[in-house]
């Protein structure tokens, strides 16, 4: 009967990511693994769904006016003109987003290139479409983009460049330089390009998100997908959308219509309230996160890592062992599950690529900051209780 | 066990070269050359002028929809085409949202379904079909029962495999099946009470076939599968060892026939995957919670495409489903009796204004021929219906592979409010003419 599944699906491994956090919740770990806030939603935005579901919203709909709302966003913060009719397609999430512009546009064949280290899923969605992915190593320590590496990269078969920017999980912020020769080279190999932009309103040090589609001659050949869910705290809603030119987005629509035909629609009205939050929400919501990145790359240099590369974006730390330590990404978080009773996630499962360093992805852990004051404290006061007479963790 | 490694990339290269055959997406660009030139790529981005014939009929489905909303707006017609209420929800399962939302449950559910409902789903089907299911490995949430079928296409059937539908058709079954790339086989359904044709689904399924997909009760004629026709695609799927995909959405909307699951008849457990919702039972169609119910080894493959899909589906409703799907008795009584006051309305003024009905025994839907009215197909009727009688309706032949086989009937719901539904009879009666 195991013959019965798809060859696409025989081939891929469930999430470690989501094997993880059953083994934290089993052992009660304090999680900074998945990334997903533990503090509540903003009270406007709750109370909006609430309302949407009294006020009957509640059948299938599609909501026009999250369209509208993202177009003037679109428009004020990126420059970009886009068609509120047209160009958007609202998606259980960007997950689903991602998957419908994977489906809409990579055949059989089709090669597909990511930057390393990747989240997992962008991979296994091309494969799932009969696409391949093709990975380039970004380089360590700070995850710079080696342009001659790109560029070899290509094929004449590569339809597609997939840019998550804030990056997860190391949480860099791709600069304008690095965005312009991924666009010529995009342009150069007329390929499509397909953003991820979900951090994209957590940047730090007056780091500015920049979207790829706002550079010349990109916005005609990007897909940027993106969400509710990091921006408001609202992860377990699956409001996301994609954009891209309206021919392509009619494809998507046509895909995501037979996927899940409908984003869950009070949540679509919530979304309106949330979309038009005044500016305040967006500022505390970068000066919050900027503060709990200080405070975990405090902590962990605290327990003994040399903290080399300082998120520019996202909710993650992508920490590397200090050479000192002679175990390995898995050994190190087993240790502080067992130990600290703190979950974090250990760094191979995001490399793909070949990377000049084999060793090096098996030092890397992600820890995931989007979490409660009480919650980052307890860790860290978790990790100051093993540490030894050094001061630091022994390993 | 999350200490497992993941394949290197050269095995999930060596993967996707083991994928055989061509897979279309529903929209897909038409370009199969190797090494395309810029200029040949350029085109590959734009649609296909010229499209294979189920990729035409999905541009055409699209625009028929779209066209009859539009006009509908326009002339102020009753809309009795959407497959969707006018009235919402109970209070009860609202006020579970509610409270989920308040209580903070919004971050991301577990992937699978947050276990109270995966429980309460299992604890729903026992009660059904007599079925005992395993809640953590044998349910998985979707988002709707559309996502179901999604993710069963994508995940259980390869480029190439032979798939039975019967038409008419819900239409998403066709565009994922395509999206998978399956040889798509279909059988028609004929009225006056679209019975399984035998010999041409013996005929039909072979060594070749991987799977048929079955809808019960029928969306848009209303059938339902009885025990006989069950019993006979069990045993011929037993016999050439096919997969059977169930959506059973309108489960709860069984009116003159008693609902079976494939599931529960001998032998097939093993080979079933089993959908459904709560969308139409209590009527939160935009909430999107559906499921399947599968034996481990099926379940697997359909984790794989559901994950990479949706990755979760949304946890306030979730909470909420789990609560819906323990209401009592009597709420699944009153819905069947308050539709049946529905559809009595409906099935009487569609036979006075002149159409020949044929009979439905489950969903909210109600297929008629409108021939005695004189119009030369469903799309021209439907047209004439929203302009001068002001009443919307769907033109069936989108449901079929050859839109021909559909072109004498056409869908009408009852899943609106009795005065809508009188209202709307009242407009046939008084201005249907014959031509």
């Amino acid at each position: 009967m195991e013959l019965k599944l798809s060859k696409a699906s025989r081939s891929l491994t469930p999430s470690p990511i989501q094997e993880l956090s059953h083994l934290a919740q089993r052992c009660g770990a304090i999680n900074l693994a998945e990334g997903f806030p533990d503090f509540s939603a903003p009270p406007h935005i709750k109370s909006a769904a609430v309302a949407a579901i009294n006020a009957d919203l509640n059948q299938y709909r599609h909501v026009q006016g999250i369209c509208d709302q993202l177009a003037v966003m679109m428009k004020q913060n990126h420059g970009l003109d886009v068609n509120a009719l047209t160009d958007f397609v609202i998606c259980c999430g960007q997950s689903e987003a991602f998957a419908a512009t994977i489906l809409a546009t990579i055949d059989q064949g089709d090669e597909v290139l990511l930057f390393d280290p990747a989240y997992e899923t962008y991979a296994s969605c091309i494969i799932l479409a009969g696409g391949i992915p093709v990975n380039v190593p970004l380089e360590p320590p700070h995850w710079t983009l080696n342009v001659d590496k790109f560029m070899k990269s290509f094929t004449s078969r590569t339809k597609a460049v997939v840019l998550n920017s804030p990056h997860n999980p190391t949480g860099k912020v791709f600069s304008k330089e690095e965005l312009e020769a991924i666009a010529a080279a995009c342009c150069q190999m007329d390929c499509l390009a397909i953003t991820d932009e979900v951090y994209e309103y957590i940047t730090f040090d007056l780091q500015k998100h920049i979207s790829l589609a706002s550079l010349p001659k990109m916005q005609e050949r990007t897909i940027i997908t993106s969400s509710l869910s990091k921006t408001f705290s609202v992860t377990g809603w699956r409001i996301g959308w994609a954009c891209a030119p309206s021919t392509i987005a009619s494809a998507i629509r046509n895909i995501h219509i037979h996927v899940t035909d409908s984003a869950p629609s009070p949540f679509q009205e919530a979304a309106l309230a949330a979309l038009q939050s005044p500016p305040g929400y967006f500022k505390s919501l970068k000066a919050e996160y900027e503060a709990r990145r200080d405070f975990v790359i405090q902590m962990l240099s605290d327990v003994g890592f040399q903290i080399s590369f300082k998120p520019q974006g996202s909710v993650f730390v992508f920490a590397e062992l200090p050479k000192n330590w002679l175990v390995s990404d898995i050994e190190f978080v087993k240790i502080l599950i067992e130990k600290a009773g703190v979950a974090a996630v250990p760094g191979r499962g995001f490399f793909h690529g070949d990377i000049d360093d084999q060793n090096l992805r098996t030092r890397y852990v992600r820890f995931a900051f989007c979490k409660g004051s009480d919650t980052l404290n307890a860790a860290a006061q978790k990790l100051r209780d093993i540490v030894g007479s050094t001061g630091h963790l022994q390993l | 066990m999350f200490l497992r490694s993941l394949p290197s990339s050269s095995a999930f290269r060596s993967a996707a070269r083991r994928i055989s055959a061509v897979r279309m997406a529903a929209i897909s660009t038409a370009s199969e050359e190797k090494g395309a030139s810029s200029a040949e790529k350029e085109q590959r981005h734009q649609l296909p002028s010229n499209p294979p014939p189920l990729q035409r009929l999905e541009k055409f489905k699209t625009t028929i929809f779209t066209q009859m909303s539009m006009l509908a707006i326009k002339h102020g017609a009753i809309n009795l085409g959407q497959g969707f209420p006018n009235f919402d929800g109970p209070e009860f399962v609202k006020e579970a949202a509610i409270q989920a939302i308040k209580e903070g449950k919004n971050q991301y559910a577990r992937g699978y379904g947050v276990p109270e409902l995966n429980s309460a789903i299992a604890a729903r089907f026992k009660k059904d079909t007599g079925l005992e299911v395993d809640p953590e490995k044998e349910v998985t949430v979707t988002s709707g029962c559309t996502e179901a079928i999604a993710a069963t296409m994508l995940g259980l059937i390869n480029p190439g495999d032979e798939v039975i539908i019967f038409a008419p058709f819900y239409d998403s079954y066709e565009a994922t099946l395509s999206m998978a790339g399956a040889k798509i086989k279909s059988i028609t359904l004929r009225p006056p009470d679209f019975a399984v044709p035998v010999d041409e689904l013996k005929s039909a399924i072979t060594k070749n076939t991987r799977a048929i997909m079955i809808n019960t009760p029928h969306n848009p004629t209303g059938k339902m599968f009885s025990r006989e026709e069950l019993e006979l695609i069990a045993s011929l799927c037993i016999e050439n060892d096919v997969l059977v995909f169930t959506d059973e959405v309108y489960d709860k909307l069984a009116f003159e026939a008693e609902h079976i699951s494939m599931g529960s008849l001998p032998g097939m457990y093993e080979r079933t995957v089993t959908m459904n919702s709560i969308g139409k039972t209590f009527s939160l169609t935009g909430w999107k919670i559906g499921w399947a119910i599968a034996p481990p080894h099926l379940t697997w493959g359909f984790r794989q495409a559901h994950s990479f899909l949706t990755f979760a589906t949304s946890t306030p409703m979730q909470w909420a489903a789990s609560v819906a799907l323990k209401a009592p008795d009597t709420y699944f009584e009153e819905l069947k009796r308050d539709y049946s006051v529905k559809k009595e309305i409906l099935v009487e003024g569609l036979k006075a204004a002149g159409f020949i009905v044929y009979p439905s025994s489950g969903t909210y839907f109600v297929v008629v021929d409108h021939t005695p009215f004189g119009y030369e197909n469903d799309v021209a009727f439907c047209e004439y219906l929203i302009r001068e009688v002001g009443v919307v309706a769907i033109p069936t032949s989108v449901f079929y592979l050859d839109p021909e086989e559909g072109k004498n009937l056409v869908r009408f719901t009852f899943c609106k409010d009795e005065d809508t539904l009188r209202a709307a009879v009242k407009r046939m009666k008084e201005r249907l003419h014959k031509r």
